[in-house]
């Protein structure tokens, strides 16, 4: 098994290799650069081209590359254009926030979808299990920004458990307890609205494995050994249906930093979904590069975590 | 993993579209039409703008204290580059103008006043100009401001390792600053502390622009105490910079919150004495929730608030709209040659296929522009007769007639100029006859935008010209700028708008070498009038009026390029503020903002 990550670790190279340069040549190919808005009538357009000739926008392509990856290579992906700090503090300070409020959203969409899944495949096609799908179809149809925006708009606004938009309030002095609750505070609506929209297939996956397995011989031992219902779907069952959710969970992992453009937009919420974006809308060449390859990466990572997570912890399979 | 990619490359092309507004906006003058103001569509309740108010003055009794709470409203985390030289979105601009290290104040033609922290004499005879300390005048932290916080900034953007933008032919218009920046001298030699409490600057030519802060003059200082021991490398991304500046201001900053939120707490040193209230916390509020968290009584006042929403703020009980022109004009220009790069100027094509005046001046007078202002704008734009925007009261020509919307006369001028239908299709054919297709290129920025385009493209076909759009469709604003300026010869004429700053001086933007003179017009007597404005007999404000009037009549009767719309800048107020003025004449001043209420009214 070590020697297969091993060899899977390895394979990486030549993908991200091969990402790197996708990544860098589309990315140049975008029409504009990061200085085309900065033209105002008082800018100097001769000024704009020295500093895109300093800044060596007008190398072959090649050297640009060559440049940028040995740099790469000893970890400094450049600075950004638009915030003028080193990329990777940059996607250091947004990534921490996204990180929270990921971890947090996908604890909770455990939290509400286990249970729901397992109520709904014990009780299938009853009242409850009708509400439940009910539940997870509406959850899955609705759009982002639409949840998004009616729970800031009632929870936030009106009813105001809920602060509105930020991480922190700003009047807080950094490092005590209250400045901790203070963010955890914010992150919390959010969190609940990012998870009740990712709840849809891990309940519906949960639900269909629970529905197969009440026929399986195993179960029909454990009740003719006298175990009780109650034991055999917490021991027996549930164990065996959270297979198709711990091959997922790999990807969970990774996608923690993958951000969420609409949540942290209508929640003014400086994450890596915003930044992404808004890096390719002001054509930010060096955080669009940095943010891909680290995509790309964790998408590889995601996959063979998921896969030696599935070993652990079904043994009949192995990775080789 | 295919599948991840599928999902996110759909993702990321609905994002384009609902961020395509904000983010363009978001770090550029040159402004994309139709984007911080998504019109609405409503048939009525048309505002005159002339009856927003531009001051509010409120009841009840001023509490001691308090703190302003500003909401700025946009989408994306602002980038805390709080420093004037090395500063490039305008929401840091927004943030510092709390903390400001202005030097002068200004008039409401944005000319130097006397009454700021410095004094400025200009000796137009020998291109000198002197600058003056008024009075004792404390930094944030207490330390005295001395000549050397007047010189330090040009030593900023003069430097060899400075890469703004500012930076620029006006800023080597000062004696000495290219052999500062090449690195063949230490200092900048034209300029020299000349006492205790003024310096002196040497320019190679002074013109009336420095009293708009033109000609390489710049308003502010930086505490060279504070900053002299940073490397020019490591400024813009030191604490200095991001964390604690010391500034001359109301305000001084107390706390930041990367990208999101920042509070401020009065300056006891402030010149103009400490401010009546104690504290401005400035945060940023999503476009999507700012017409709620007005409602709710969040914010005190709100910045770049987009006009689109007005309509909800109307019947608000405890917030007053105020309004005021924006520093801005929507227009429509023709392509009549090419930009030659390598001489730096603009080559005027006589055969160019948009080279007739009647042809020009019958497409303005065909386009219905009084109509979508009602329809789509709710009259917060109004159709533009000047290249100069009202604000400028004292270059403004509002004598000029415009062109205003008649279809008639621009089938006259049509006829007129041998544009005739020869095959009877309804389409006109060109002089010698041939199919005659105009492309017109325009920016995709609100959803409204299409149907305003395909409005104007009506008007258009009813006077029998036939225009099509470049590319097919709305042009992305990168993309857009990219083929303006490249000359793209699949573009006859393009509609695009610009920011024009506080120095109204049009060379920038008409003149033989400026490269942004997208229409490539050149002509003898243009460049002459153009001189003219920023001539030294024109440091007579009178003479520069008339040189002022004299281009915008021209500029209107050759009509290489036709304004379209004035727009008007929207300021929610909560009714908790005493005054608020935002007249730029006569804007409220930050130390006299008083309050009435412990929080903003609901």
């Amino acid at each position: 098994m070590w020697k297969t990550i091993l060899r899977r670790v390895l394979m990486m190279i030549p993908q991200m290799f091969v990402l790197s340069l996708f990544i860098f040549i589309l990315a140049k190919q975008m029409p504009g650069d990061p200085f085309t808005g900065l033209i105002t009538p008082e800018t100097d357009p001769s000024r704009i081209e020295e500093l895109r000739i300093q800044a060596g926008f007008y190398d072959p392509w090649y050297v640009q590359y060559y440049h940028w990856i040995t740099n790469a290579l000893q970890g400094d992906f450049g600075q950004s254009y638009t915030y003028k700090i080193a990329v990777s503090t940059l996607i250091g300070e947004r990534g921490l926030n996204t990180f929270w409020l990921s971890l947090l959203s996908a604890i909770l969409v455990y939290l509400i979808a286990i249970p729901l899944g397992m109520l709904a495949g014990r009780y299938q096609e009853s009242f409850l299990d009708k509400s439940i799908i009910l539940y997870s179809f509406i959850s899955y149809a609705i759009p982002t920004f639409v949840l998004s925006l009616i729970f800031l708009f009632i929870f936030g606004y009106r009813l105001m458990w809920f602060p509105t938009s930020g991480t922190v309030d700003v009047g807080l002095e950094p490092g005590t307890t209250a400045y901790y609750w203070n963010k955890i505070y914010h992150l919390l609506l959010p969190a609940i609205t990012y998870a009740i929209l990712g709840t849809t297939s891990i309940i519906q996956y949960l639900r269909s494995e629970i529905i197969d397995s009440k026929t399986q011989d195993y179960v029909k031992t454990a009740r003719s050994k006298g175990i009780p219902m109650r034991k055999v779907y917490t021991r027996h069952i549930f164990r065996n249906s959270l297979l198709p959710i711990a091959a997922f969970l790999g990807f969970t992992i990774t996608g923690l930093l993958g951000g969420a453009i609409f949540i942290e937009t209508i929640f003014g919420f400086p994450g890596m979904g915003n930044l992404f974006v808004s890096s390719v809308m002001s054509r930010d060449y060096s955080v669009i590069t940095a943010l891909v390859m680290l995509f790309g990466f964790l998408t590889l990572l995601g996959s063979l975590l998921s896969d030696i997570i599935m070993s652990i912890v079904d043994p009949r399979i192995r990775i080789d | 993993m295919k599948k991840n990619w599928l999902m996110l490359s759909v993702i990321f092309a609905v994002m384009l579209v609902l961020t395509a507004c904000n983010s363009a906006e978001k770090n550029t003058a040159q402004t994309d039409d139709g984007n911080k103001d998504k019109p609405a569509q409503t048939d009525d309740n048309n505002v005159d703008t002339n009856s927003i108010p531009m001051e509010i003055t409120n009841e009840g009794d001023v509490i001691k204290g308090g703190t302003l709470q500003v909401a700025l409203v946009t989408d994306s985390p602002f980038q805390g580059i709080f420093n004037w030289e090395l500063y490039e979105d305008a929401y840091d601009s927004e943030i510092m103008k709390y903390a400001s290290n202005v030097l002068y104040e200004l008039d409401g033609d944005f000319l130097v006043k006397d009454t700021g922290i410095a004094k400025l004499e200009v000796d137009a005879e020998n291109n000198k100009a002197k600058i003056t300390i008024q009075g004792d005048v404390k930094w944030s932290d207490g330390t005295p401001l001395t000549t050397d916080d007047l010189i330090y900034p040009y030593e900023i953007i003069g430097h060899p390792d400075y890469e703004g933008v500012r930076y620029d032919d006006d800023f080597k218009n000062i004696v000495g600053a290219e052999e500062y920046h090449d690195g063949k001298a230490d200092t900048i030699s034209g300029i020299k502390k000349l006492d205790e409490k003024s310096i002196e600057i040497t320019f190679k030519k002074v013109s009336p622009a420095i009293y708009s802060l033109g000609d390489g003059l710049w308003g502010y200082a930086e505490p060279k105490h504070q900053l002299e021991s940073i490397p020019m490398k490591e400024l813009i991304s030191s604490d200095a910079v991001r964390k604690n500046p010391v500034t001359l201001g109301a305000f001084k900053i107390d706390k930041i919150v990367n990208g999101e939120s920042i509070q401020l707490v009065a300056n006891e040193h402030y010149f103009k004495g400490k401010p009546k209230i104690d504290k401005v916390v400035i945060e940023v509020v999503p476009s999507t929730s700012i017409g709620e968290a007005l409602k709710t009584g969040k914010y005190d006042i709100a910045t770049s608030f987009p006009t689109n929403q007005y309509d909800g703020l109307k019947n608000l009980s405890n917030v007053a709209i105020l309004g005021r022109p924006e520093l801005a004009y929507s227009y429509v220009g023709f392509k009549l040659g090419k930009y030659d790069k390598a001489n730096r100027i603009n080559i005027f094509d006589e055969k160019s296929k948009m080279n007739d005046i009647n042809l020009r001046q019958a497409m303005a007078y065909a386009m219905d522009i009084e109509s979508v202002t009602e329809k789509f704008y709710q009259g917060l734009r109004v159709r533009a007769n000047s290249l100069i925007p009202p604000v400028f009261a004292s270059y403004y020509d509002e004598t000029l007639k415009g062109y205003n919307y008649d279809a008639e006369k621009a089938k006259q001028l049509l006829d007129k100029a041998g544009y005739k239908d020869a095959d009877g299709d309804g389409i006109r054919e060109d002089k010698n006859g041939e199919k005659f297709t105009i492309r017109l290129a325009s920016m995709a920025g609100s959803d409204t935008d299409e149907a305003i385009v395909e409005y104007y493209r009506q008007n258009w076909k009813d006077v029998g010209l036939d225009v099509q759009l470049t590319t097919g469709r709305l042009i992305e604003f990168n993309s857009f700028y990219d083929k303006v300026q490249a000359d793209d010869p699949e573009i006859d004429m393009y509609m695009a708008a610009w920011g024009t700053g506080t120095n109204p001086s049009p060379a920038g933007l008409y003149s033989e070498g400026a490269e942004f003179n997208f229409s490539r017009f050149v002509s003898p007597e243009l460049s002459e009038m153009l001189k003219d404005i920023d001539s030294d007999k024109a440091m007579k404000p009178e003479y520069r009026a008339e040189a002022f009037s004299k281009w915008q009549n021209y500029m209107a009767e050759q009509a290489m390029v036709f304004p379209t719309f004035f727009r008007t800048e929207i300021i929610p107020v909560n009714k908790r503020v005493k005054n608020y003025n935002v007249d730029y004449a006569n804007e409220t001043e930050l130390q006299n903002i008083e309050l009435t209420a412990d929080a903003p009214l609901k």
